[in-house]
């Protein structure tokens, strides 16, 4: 059985076991960030996660390659892919879900959740992935390839960081009207 | 072979810590803007500065030179420019930048969900369509 104090959430996953476990060290997002600069520059230099170069963690390129992969092994087809999966794909796509769905089945944080309007998601998912294939990179290669020393990589992340900057002050405006 | 293997641990890697540490690349900089927390934005600069140490570090170990980057012109320019701008933009509307979103939908949410549907679909839209229609437009 349960007690109050060993489990922080009202719904406990009681199908798994080892989801009672006393709560897992504290991460920061700076652990995160370290590691992820750390994953990301090693696959990219040193485990052939190339060319093009910073190409070690891209959650819209690689979603891109997988997807453009799989369709050229099924249909035939010559959609582009990065030269690093041009004969295997790359699963970052995959691993970032399996951890994600770990990381919230050890700590009890798994929750079914029906989204209100899942059509604005819908179309917010399509922009995102048309802009960053458009620039080269999501958020997380465009900082990547900043910190690569590219040029092109530091005006993109300028413009996602203006970005960022006017989106927020739109949500607030809006919030706030 | 390497690349798809390495992928994968690497991506359940990042995956575990941004789920543990609600880690988003977006998300810093608009709750500094907003309430003045800098933990999130911590991440993204400790990401940044890691990445900027090590880049010279795996260079050396790998011994092959520098990095090799093509040369930009004004267009490629432009292009990422407004591409990057949109990502900023559309990214703060949809609460989370791609990886938050990768983490929330194996957290169980619908609506991140809906947001991979459109992510993935869009990178097919993108080569099928948008490639042809800007190569069309530029000179």
């Amino acid at each position: 059985m349960i007690t109050d104090t060993t489990t922080r959430y009202s719904e406990p996953m009681t199908e798994i076991p080892w989801a009672h476990h006393p709560p897992a060290p504290r991460i920061t997002a700076v652990h995160t960030g370290i590691a992820c600069g750390v994953l990301a520059v090693a696959a990219g230099t040193l485990f052939e996660v190339r060319p093009p170069e910073a190409y070690g963690i891209c959650m819209a390129c690689h979603g891109r390659d997988l997807v453009n992969w799989t369709i050229n092994q099924m249909a035939g087809a010559h959609l582009t892919v990065a030269p690093a999966s041009l004969v295997y794909p790359v699963l970052t796509t995959i691993g970032v879900l399996l951890g994600g769905w770990i990381g919230a089945r050890t700590s009890g944080e798994f929750r079914w959740w029906t989204p209100d309007n899942p059509v604005k998601l819908f179309v917010h998912g399509l922009l995102v992935m048309n802009f960053a294939l458009l620039a080269g990179g999501c958020s997380i290669r465009l900082l990547l390839r900043t910190a690569s020393g590219e040029a092109l990589g530091m005006m993109g992340f300028a413009g996602m960081a203006i970005g960022v900057v006017l989106g927020t002050f739109w949500l607030r405006w809006r919030a706030t009207r | 072979m390497t690349a798809t293997v390495t992928t994968l641990v690497v991506g359940v890697i990042a995956g575990y810590l941004g789920q543990r540490s609600r880690m988003c690349f977006v998300g810093g900089i608009r709750d500094f803007i907003l309430v003045r927390d800098t933990a999130l934005l911590k991440g993204l600069v400790a990401f940044g500065f890691t990445a900027w140490l090590l880049f010279p570090l795996a260079v050396v170990l790998t011994g092959d030179g520098a990095l090799r980057f093509g040369t930009p012109d004004v267009v490629a320019a432009a292009l990422t420019i407004v591409g990057g701008f949109g990502v900023g933009y559309v990214s703060t509307l949809a609460n989370g930048c791609p990886l938050r979103q990768h983490v929330l939908a194996a957290q169980g949410a619908g609506s991140s969900m809906a947001y991979l549907a459109g992510f993935l679909g869009g990178a097919l839209v993108f080569h099928v369509w948008i490639v042809g229609l800007i190569a069309r437009l530029l000179p």
